[in-house]
């Protein structure tokens, strides 16, 4: 994360001094050393070039280098020797203002209470400012005058800014701040603050490979930089990717067959329709939401009882499967309750603002609670819509963005009404709640009702019977009948309470809290949003709904670029702006700043429609491109940042869970209902006993275990392991982005889990009733898994395995039969132990292959 | 030296990417390389460049965590002076508009209640120990305590996550998980940051505590505390499925290994090479984890030592045994949780049986870590998330929260035997002298490791958190 800071991104190359010594260089775990010269450093790429002591000139990334080494290059790039290609006129908001943000906000910015010296350098009337000496930090088009940069460069320990031997701007920095002030000091609006509009369409040397201007804005950042994207990536992969991208679920072998086999011209554009129609894609983008929604099954601190929102939740994937225009969407869960038309279901969506967790500790101050609540709300939005770290500014002004702490308090007190206490007494749901009947889940009103016809005519049969039925059997059946339509009539009363917003009558009063600390009420605030931003309408009323309205105003600058940058990072794994949660001036600037603007324009006029938006992204050649590429570009570009290759990062535990499930058969596709319990290990809630209704973990006994991972069970305090050990947050708060590890615990987790150990068996026993000879099933299960063939080396290496396998339960069959024997189903009996196992094992390797826990 | 190209490609076999530097991924990597390089000087256990920042006193850290919250009026603090005055009201100058819980906030009188115990005055500085902790009166010598704590939660929630990451709200990474990320770890199989939880016999049916005061915030996620339970799943998911024997594992292993070769041959991906080292520590770990927590070969007269309950999976002389374990394996943080301090009544009844089984194990490991040389480098600190209050709770002899003072005590690397920092009012209710925040228990904390507090910063948010916030100082008083 921090490995892009801003200044990074300045596009800058130093040229260094010609007296550099030749120096020892390691790599970076320590082994690989090599003597050469340093020649040059491009702090921008991380680029630098070395002579070796045979003259032979090489280029290198720092990447490849040890800290030591890292650190030595960018001190070479403070030497007062190096001298710096500055370029004219640089970008005061993508180059001057994060030097500034970084190395003096802090003292001299927006934060009026923590502000030194009575200088601010976050405006331009501050840094002009003359102070009683008449001198000022900045002299336009005067570098000498301009007392900032004597202080920068000081060598006075004294005089020096920032103080305390803090890091200041290096070399190349002060080369900008310097080539900026000579120029005028122009300041311009944090770029992220400023209305998106479309950009004007780039010109491109290639004409032929840009399938829309999507691609023309990428390309033209390729072609700057002299580079080529990549060819398309093979149909197999391609509909991989697309399919786990859009639905979360591998593709078929059918599926798979017809996309290679489909030559006419739009046959991948209807492969993305089907997709998009898809009930499956609903549930692979709520996750996502669900995260940013801090939506858990259970209420979360030491009395971690269960709680029942899925209605929501069932709620937010319908929207997805309708496309419900994001603006709507918006609309709907900050103020279903107030809308004009406001019922059940406009209200249910307001449980997003009641996912937060809710204390039942003895002695808390229900008070305090609630306030907390409402501050998770405002915090919750800010982050979600705005990409603004509104908590910083809970206790004191923002330190980099111009939010006031007032501003944090009168955006809180949109929340601050509901009629709520902040404490519970039971497990069940705290008001405001909203009963809705459980149609969600139709199959089991369905299943109810044909139990009842069942029962029906067994008694008509047994009625009608020769010779007559006894008497006993008869009143079996009518017992039977009874109660059967007992059942059924039970559930069609039962309701569900999901917790939602409502207002009280007479609105609170909210203040703010000095330092942010309860129990020190400040001055009273009207609700309001950030005095930063464009302005509400004049008439409009102090509620949830027009905050709701101005979040997707088309003069909102930033809810439009921060939805579909979060869409761009679900899709490349990295966001154009690496930071989804954080927009503001200490954001590393985007990478493509038109292709943001586009997006986020494209995506305002085309309706806020999703569905769109994921279309135009992944009927790009930018999405379809391979993910393999020449060394030197991943040598150069190790994050992707510049686009030249296809995506390739590691897949959530949703997906991993479904892919496994999908590719043996298991999944079973049902949309929504309460929570599944799958196979976790046993210890998943222990500890917890004596404190909250959810303890003992026990895997369910139906098709709860095949379901897909989005239905998991989710208690807060104890979340699933296995989500949480592939990344999956607690979801105790909103959560944007989920960071990405590669542990040991997630080679256990995919190793020993139940669920990949039946997947593996049912996949095997999938595979051998498909073909006949080794090599067919195994082509077969690489297919099920990660969608290609393998190739003859690949194919090799598993048939050998798998005939080591086979004489090895050959000649244990107790083994054979007590590996097949873990989880359930049970396989069925006319298989082979010995051979169904040595299929087995080799299956749970092909579920563990890095490609198969990878989309690419 | 070779061309670019053959030079990424004997990098990649021999190298991570900075994503996996840092915690375990860069401890597999030096594990796997190890014994290629030779050179034990060479194998790192990640962490930052440039860290420690100064010569180190202590090498890790044992954070005896007393969840609940101890008596530090019953265990702590001897106020003879007061016994005139149980019964009457605490004088309203001394709570001073203090926010107290809802548990006593409707209380019509706060009737004082000192210890209802005899002290001893132990160790060169004198200090006051309770006769309930026998054990621990005669080690008083090697610990420093630090009687003018205070913390600005008064719940448990809260209280408990400042304590261990330095905030309230939840998000912030844990303490171990700040020394895992800033001084990586040096053992190759096991993970750098281990927790292990038990619960008292004091108050059975207390709250316990939960994963989240371990977890790595916005710290990447191999840098959480990896909880170690008793019984057969240690680790979850660390077992085999029954039925796959070691040498069925890796022969699997070969062949994933073999295939992911091929594809990161294709890919040039080096997280492809990440992922192969992650499934080796793995492997390693479904040896080493067993390993550690087998303790059949560990003498009769260890278990003569930490008291017979060590024998009992679980427990928390069990836990005891186990962090001299891990300390012994280098294991960097090591957090014993101890729940069933929480007595909101009946401290009569209920703090004797949670001392009578925590005081030994207690007193055995750092006796254990003493004699072993151990604590030399280990730095071990006791203590709750707060304090209890002077005055009854209800009517049966409860104690409230109490977050204005308590006790903690500190030991081993780096630490002072034997001294006394702060005291507290007439009433154990105020800090008089030297008061001690959390943030300057973590900074100490720090300190000791070698870490200026100030310096290890991860940039979240456009802002470079810290354990310690934006306060803390160490005290110099409890430092050797």
């Amino acid at each position: 994360m921090s490995k892009w800071n801003p200044t990074i991104n300045i596009a800058l190359a130093m040229l260094l001094g010609t007296s550099v010594q030749a120096r020892t260089w390691t790599s970076t775990d320590g082994p690989k050393t090599f003597e050469a010269e340093l020649k040059a450093y491009d702090p921008a790429t991380g680029e630098f070039t070395v002579t070796l002591p045979d003259g032979t000139a090489m280029k290198f990334n720092q990447e490849k280098l040890s800290a030591a080494d890292i650190t030595f290059l960018k001190e070479q790039g403070k030497q007062p020797g190096a001298s710096a290609a500055v370029p004219h006129a640089p970008d005061f908001a993508t180059q001057i203002r994060p030097i500034l943000s970084t190395y003096c906000f802090a003292c001299h910015g927006p934060d009026e209470a923590k502000r030194k010296a009575d200088l601010r350098l976050d405006t331009r009337a501050g840094a002009i400012a003359r102070n009683e000496d008449g001198e000022a930090a900045v002299v336009p088009g005067n570098v000498a005058s301009s007392t900032m940069l004597a202080r920068l460069t000081t060598s006075d320990k004294d005089e020096r800014m920032p103080p305390k031997a803090k890091p200041g701007p290096n070399a190349a920095e002060q080369a900008l701040l310097r080539q900026w002030i000579a120029d005028g000091a122009p300041y311009t609006e944090h770029w992220a603050f400023v209305a998106p509009r479309r950009p004007a369409n780039p010109a491109v040397k290639d004409t032929a490979w840009a399938h829309s201007d999507l691609d023309r804005h990428v390309l033209a950042s390729l072609e700057a930089r002299g580079l080529k994207p990549q060819a398309e990536a093979a149909r197999e992969a391609l509909i991989r990717r697309v399919s786990l991208d859009l639905t979360g679920i591998p593709p078929t072998l059918v599926e798979i067959d017809a996309f290679v086999a489909d030559r006419a011209a739009d046959a991948y554009e209807r492969v993305v329709d089907r997709l998009l129609a898809s009930p499956r894609y609903g549930e692979r983008l709520a996750t996502p939401w669900l995260d940013a929604a801090r939506y858990a099954d259970s209420h979360g601190f030491q009395q971690d009882d269960e709680r029942s929102m899925w209605r929501w939740r069932d709620w937010v994937i319908e929207a997805y499967n309708a496309d419900m225009p994001f603006d709507r969407f918006t609309l709907l869960q900050t103020a279903g309750d107030l809308l004009p038309d406001a019922s059940p279901e406009t209200i249910l969506a307001t449980g997003f603002h009641r996912n937060h967790r809710i204390s039942a500790e003895g002695g808390i101050d229900a008070e305090e609670f609630r306030l907390e609540s409402v501050f998770d709300r405002a915090e919750t939005t800010a982050t979600v819509w705005l990409g603004l770290t509104m908590n910083c500014a809970r206790c004191h002004d923002h330190k980099y963005d111009p939010i006031l702490q007032k501003d944090f308090y009168r955006f809180a007190a949109y929340f601050d009404s509901i009629d709520e206490s902040g404490i519970r007494s039971s497990a069940r749901s705290v008001a405001p709640v909203v009963r809705l009947p459980r149609s969600a889940n139709a199959e089991r009103t369905t299943a109810l009702a044909a139990a009842v016809t069942a029962a029906e005519n067994e008694l008509a049969t047994l009625k009608s019977a020769t010779p007559p039925t006894a008497a006993a059997m008869l009143a079996a059946a009518q017992s039977s009948l009874t109660a059967a339509k007992k059942a059924r009539d039970a559930y069609a009363r039962e309701v569900t309470e999901v917790m939602v917003l409502k207002d009280r009558a007479k609105p609170r009063e909210t203040y703010v809290l000095e330092r942010g600390q309860y129990g020190h009420r400040g001055e009273r605030v009207e609700a309001g949003t950030p005095g930063f931003l464009p302005p509400l309408p004049a008439d409009a009323p102090a509620n949830r709904l027009a905050l709701a309205r101005w979040l997707v105003d088309p003069a909102n600058p930033l809810t439009a670029r921060v939805q579909v940058n979060r869409m761009w990072e679900m899709l490349f794994g990295t966001g154009l702006v690496v930071t989804l949660e954080n927009f503001g001036g200490q954001a590393e600037p985007p990478s493509n700043a038109a292709l943001l603007d586009w997006l986020a324009v494209e995506f305002r006029e085309q309706g806020w429609s999703t569905k769109r938006l994921l279309r135009t992204i992944v009927t790009s050649a930018t999405y379809r491109q391979s993910a393999a590429a020449p060394a030197e570009l991943i040598a150069r570009d190790p994050a992707n940042r510049l686009l030249a290759r296809g995506p390739r990062f590691c897949m959530t535990p949703e997906m991993i869970r479904d892919q496994t499930l999908a590719a043996s058969g298991l999944l079973v596709e049902r949309l929504g209902g309460p929570a599944i319990r799958p196979y976790e290990p046993a210890s998943s809630w222990d500890g917890g006993e004596g404190s909250g209704n959810l303890n003992n973990y026990t895997p369910a006994t139906d098709d709860g275990l095949w379901r897909r991972g989005v239905y998991v069970i989710w208690k807060r305090t104890q979340p699933p392991p296995s989500m949480t050990t592939f990344d999956a947050p607690s979801r105790e708060f909103c959560s944007v982005r989920r960071l990405r590890t590669n542990t040991p615990l997630q080679a256990l987790a995919m190793f020993n889990d139940v669920t990949t150990s039946v997947a593996a068996r049912m996949l095997a026993v999938r595979i051998m009733g498909e073909a006949a000879t080794p090599e067919e099933r195994l082509i077969l299960a690489m297919r099920h898994v990660v969608a290609r063939r393998p190739d003859a080396n690949e194919l090799r290496i598993l048939t050998a395995g798998l005939k080591r396998r086979l004489a090895r339960y050959a000649t244990d069959p107790t083994a054979a039969k007590t590996v097949l024997a873990v989880g359930n189903p049970p396989p069925p009996p006319t298989f082979p132990p010995a051979e169904l196992a040595a299929y087995a094992q080799t299956c749970a390797l092909i579920l563990n292959l890095d490609e198969a826990l990878t989309r690419e | 030296m070779k061309p670019f190209d053959s030079f990424y490609d004997s990098m990649l076999r021999r190298t991570f990417l900075k994503r996996s530097a840092g915690g375990i991924g860069m401890m597999a990597l030096a594990s796997l390389l190890g014994r290629d390089l030779g050179a034990a000087e060479t194998v790192s256990g990640g962490g930052l460049p440039g860290l420690p920042h100064y010569l180190p006193k202590a090498k890790r850290v044992i954070f005896m965590h007393m969840a609940g919250a101890p008596s530090h009026i019953d265990l702590f603090e001897h106020k003879p002076q007061l016994d005139k005055l149980r019964g009457t009201d605490l004088p309203a100058s001394v709570r001073n508009g203090q926010r107290i819980t809802g548990f006593t906030s409707g209380q019509k009188t706060l009737p004082i209640a000192p210890a209802h115990w005899p002290f001893k005055m132990c160790g060169p500085s004198a200090m006051p120990i309770s006769d309930l902790l026998p054990e621990l009166q005669k080690i008083a010598g090697d610990l420093a305590f630090v009687r003018s704590m205070h913390t600005d939660a008064i719940n448990h929630d809260p209280g408990m996550s400042f304590l261990q990451s330095g905030s309230q709200l939840p998000g912030r990474p844990a303490l171990g998980s700040w020394l895992s990320y800033g001084l990586g770890s040096v053992n190759l199989d096991l993970p750098a940051f281990v927790v292990l939880v038990s619960r008292g016999a004091g108050r059975p049916q207390e709250s316990p505590v939960y994963d989240r005061f371990w977890a790595s915030g916005f710290l990447p996620g191999e840098h959480q505390g990896t909880r170690f339970r008793a019984g057969n799943e240690p680790v979850p998911f660390l077992a085999s499925p029954n039925g796959v024997a070691a040498t069925d594992r890796r022969d699997q292993l070969d062949d994933l290994v073999a295939l992911n070769r091929r594809h990161e041959a294709a890919l040039r991906d080096s997280e492809i090479a990440a992922r192969i080292s992650q499934y080796e520590l793995a492997f390693r770990m479904q040896t080493s984890v067993p390993e550690l927590l087998d303790l059949s070969k560990e003498p009769k007269e260890v278990f003569d030592l930490y008291g017979p309950a060590a024998q009992k999976p679980g427990s928390f002389a069990w836990n005891c045994l186990m962090a001299r374990r891990l300390a012994e394996r280098g294991v960097r943080t090591i957090q014993l949780s101890h729940v069933g301090w929480d007595h909101h009544e009946n401290v009569v009844d209920q703090l004797p049986r949670q001392c009578a089984e925590a005081d030994r194990p207690t007193a055995a490991l750092i006796t254990d870590l003493k004699r072993r040389g151990l604590l030399d480098d280990t730095l071990v600190v006791w203590g709750g998330e707060f304090g209890r209050t002077i005055f009854t709770q209800g009517g049966n002899n409860g104690r409230d929260h109490h977050p204005r003072c308590f006790t903690i005590w500190m030991a081993g690397g780096g630490i002072k035997p034997g001294t006394v920092v702060g005291e507290t009012d007439d009433f154990a209710y105020n800090v008089v002298r030297d008061p001690c925040s959390v943030h300057d228990l973590h900074a100490t904390i720090l300190d000791r490791m070698g870490i200026n507090h100030e310096k290890l910063t991860y940039l979240f948010q456009g802002r470079q958190f810290r354990l310690t916030d934006v306060s803390g100082v160490p005290i110099g008083g409890v430092m050797a």
